[in-house]
C-alpha cells in the first residue's frame, strides 16, 4: 500500500471525466480529474463558495453538503463519484433573498459568530430536520457531532435548531 | 486536496470489481465510502494508481435468512445499519456499535465493510508528511519504528481502531469473501492478520461481500462500550464488546465472548477472561476478576497519546461495566421469556 514508483506515477495521466451534477436544482456539467474532491468542484468549478473547505480530512464538517439527501463531508467525496447525483449546498437553502426558517433561527439565537462552520452546521441541521422534524436536544447534539465550532460553544446552535423545529425555548433577554 | 493523479474506474457488480482488481494488480484499491482511504491518500500514506469504485454496485438492505441468521451487505452504510428496524430489533449491539463510529457524516458515507477493512493507525504514521519532514517510519518504507525505536525494526505497532469489529467478533459473525476463484467463507477473526504492516488477510484481488450473524440463543445479553474523551467524532480509547449466555438457572454463565477494540494491531478476544466466566456463577467479584484478566492479557499498545497504564486501567473498569451490562440484559431477557 505504501509503495510508490515516481516514474510510473509521472507516466500516469489520469484523464478528466465529465460529471453531471444537479446543484441546488440546476444541472451542471463539469470536467474533473478523479483526484478532485466534491468541495473543490463546488467551490472552484461550479463557483458556489458558501461551502467551506477547512480540515479536508473529514474532521471539521465545514464542507458538509447534502448528496442525494445524505449529509456528507464533501472533502472526502470524489467529484467523479457524484455523477448524476443531487447536491444541495448552503446556497440552496434560501428562497431568493428569503432565508429559511433554520437560517432565521441561527440569526436570532446568536448561533453565528465567525461564521466559518455555519454552512456545514446548516446542512447537517437541515438533514436532521428532514429526517426528524421534532428532535430533542440529545438528538441534535448527536446529529451535529461532526461539525466543529470554535466560537459559539454550541448552545446557541442547538437552541436555534430547537427553535426552527417549532420547539421554542424562551429566549433569555 | 489530493496531490497526485490516479485513475478511477467504476464496477457495476462485485464480480467485475474483483476482475478489475485482478487485472490492475497491487496498485489498485477498492473505494467504498472513502472515509478511511481518502484521508490516507491525502496524507500520501496510500498512493494507489487506480481506484475501483464500488458505488455502482447494488446494496441490498439487511435481511433475515431462512435459518434465522441476518445477512448484511458489506456496502451497507453505517447510518443505514443504525436505522434498520431489523438490526435494531435483532442485533441492537451492532446498531450501538455503528452509532459509535465517527460523526454523523462519516456514518452516512462509511460502510460496514470499509469499517472492518480500515487501515491501522498510529500518531506518528498519521501525522502530515507533506509540509514537514518526519523521517519515514517502517510502515512508510523507512528503517525504524520511531514511536517504539527500541523495538525490532520489522514490527509495526499501529492500532486497529474499528468499533464495529469487536461487536461482530462478540456476535461470532462470518464473512463472505469474493475472490477471482469464487466465494469463500471465513470467520470474522480470520480477517485480521495481527500485523500492523498488513492488517488484513484479504488477498490482493479479494472483496469482502457480506457479513452474516447467526441467530441469537435464548438467555443471552450484550454489552458494548466505546471510551472516548469527547463522546463523538473520535477514535476510541478502547472498545469493549461482550456477549454472555446464561444457563437456565439465570446465574451461571454458559458461554462468554469478549472482544476488545483499539488495543492492538487487531481486535482481540480475551480467552482467559472468557474461561474465567464460562461455567461459573456471575457475582460482582467474578466479573471484576475477569475484567482484570482481560485487561492484563490485552496488553494494550499506547495510542493517540494515551499511555499503556491509562489504557489498562480503562479496560479494567469498562470491561467490568460492559460485563455487568451484558449480565443484566441477559437476566432481563430471561424475565421476559
Amino acid at each position: 500500500m505504501l509503495r510508490s514508483d515516481p516514474q510510473a506515477r509521472a507516466a500516469l495521466k489520469a484523464p478528466a471525466q465529465v460529471v453531471s451534477l444537479r446543484v441546488n436544482g440546476e444541472w451542471r456539467e463539469i470536467a474533473v480529474k478523479p483526484r478532485v474532491t466534491l468541495v473543490e468542484a463546488i467551490r472552484d468549478l461550479v463557483g458556489l463558495t458558501g461551502t467551506k473547505a477547512s480540515c479536508e480530512s473529514g474532521t471539521c464538517g465545514a464542507c458538509t453538503v447534502l448528496l442525494d439527501g445524505r449529509p456528507v463531508v464533501s472533502c472526502l467525496t470524489l467529484a467523479v463519484a457524484c455523477d448524476g447525483m443531487e447536491v444541495r449546498t448552503v446556497e440552496g437553502l434560501t428562497d431568493g433573498e428569503k432565508l429559511s426558517a433554520l437560517q432565521e433561527a441561527f440569526l436570532e439565537y446568536g448561533a453565528v459568530q465567525c461564521g466559518f462552520c455555519t454552512p456545514g452546521m446548516l446542512m447537517s441541521a437541515t438533514a436532521l430536520l428532514e429526517r426528524d422534524p421534532k428532535p430533542d436536544r440529545e438528538t441534535i447534539n448527536k446529529a451535529l457531532e461532526g461539525n466543529l465550532c470554535r466560537c459559539t460553544g454550541y448552545n446557541g446552535i442547538v437552541d436555534a435548531v430547537l427553535a426552527a423545529s417549532g420547539q421554542t425555548r424562551p429566549r433569555k433577554e | 486536496m489530493i496531490l497526485f493523479d490516479f485513475g478511477y474506474e467504476r464496477a457495476a457488480t462485485a464480480e467485475e470489481a474483483v476482475a478489475r482488481l485482478a487485472r490492475l494488480g497491487d496498485d489498485a484499491r477498492l473505494l467504498a465510502g472513502g472515509t478511511d482511504l481518502l484521508p490516507n491518500m491525502r496524507a500520501e500514506l496510500a498512493m494507489p494508481a487506480t481506484l475501483v469504485s464500488l458505488e455502482g454496485i447494488a446494496c441490498e438492505p439487511p435481511r433475515a435468512l431462512a435459518d434465522g441468521s441476518i445477512r448484511i451487505d458489506a456496502l451497507t452504510r453505517l447510518a443505514d445499519l443504525e436505522r434498520a428496524p431489523l438490526i435494531a430489533e435483532r442485533l441492537p449491539m451492532l446498531a450501538a456499535a455503528a452509532r459509535a463510529v465517527g460523526s454523523h457524516q462519516i456514518r452516512e458515507m462509511g460502510t460496514i465493510g470499509g469499517n472492518l477493512c480500515q487501515e491501522t493507525r498510529c500518531l506518528y504514521l498519521n501525522q502530515r508528511h507533506d509540509y514537514q519532514f518526519a523521517p519515514p517510519c517502517f510502515k512508510r518504507g523507512g528503517e525504524c519504528c520511531y514511536p517504539f525505536p527500541r523495538n525490532k525494526s520489522d514490527v509495526c505497532w499501529s492500532v486497529h481502531m474499528s468499533d464495529v469489529a469487536p461487536a461482530l467478533i462478540a456476535l461470532d459473525a462470518s464473512l463472505e469473501i469474493l475472490g477471482a476463484g469464487g466465494t469463500r467463507r471465513a470467520g470474522i477473526e480470520d480477517l485480521f492478520s495481527g500485523s500492523g504492516l498488513r492488517p488484513l488477510t484479504l488477498g490482493p484481488a479479494e472483496l469482502l461481500r457480506s457479513v452474516t450473524v447467526a441467530p441469537r440463543p435464548a438467555r443471552w445479553g450484550w454489552g458494548f462500550h466505546k471510551s472516548t474523551v469527547r463522546g463523538g467524532l473520535e477514535y476510541g480509547m478502547s472498545v469493549c464488546a461482550v456477549a454472555l449466555r446464561l444457563e437456565p438457572d439465570g446465574r451461571t454463565c454458559a458461554e462468554a465472548r469478549i472482544a476488545l477494540g483499539a488495543v492492538r494491531e487487531r481486535p482481540l478476544r480475551s480467552p482467559k477472561a472468557e474461561s474465567l466466566l464460562a461455567g461459573s456463577v456471575l457475582d460482582p467479584a467474578r466479573l471484576t476478576q475477569a475484567a482484570t484478566a482481560g485487561a492484563a492479557e490485552a496488553n494494550p499498545l499506547p495510542h493517540h497519546g494515551f499511555t499503556k497504564r491509562h489504557l489498562s486501567d480503562n479496560l479494567k473498569i469498562y470491561l467490568r461495566r460492559t460485563l455487568e451490562q451484558a449480565l443484566s440484559r441477559a437476566r432481563e431477557e430471561e424475565g421476559a421469556c
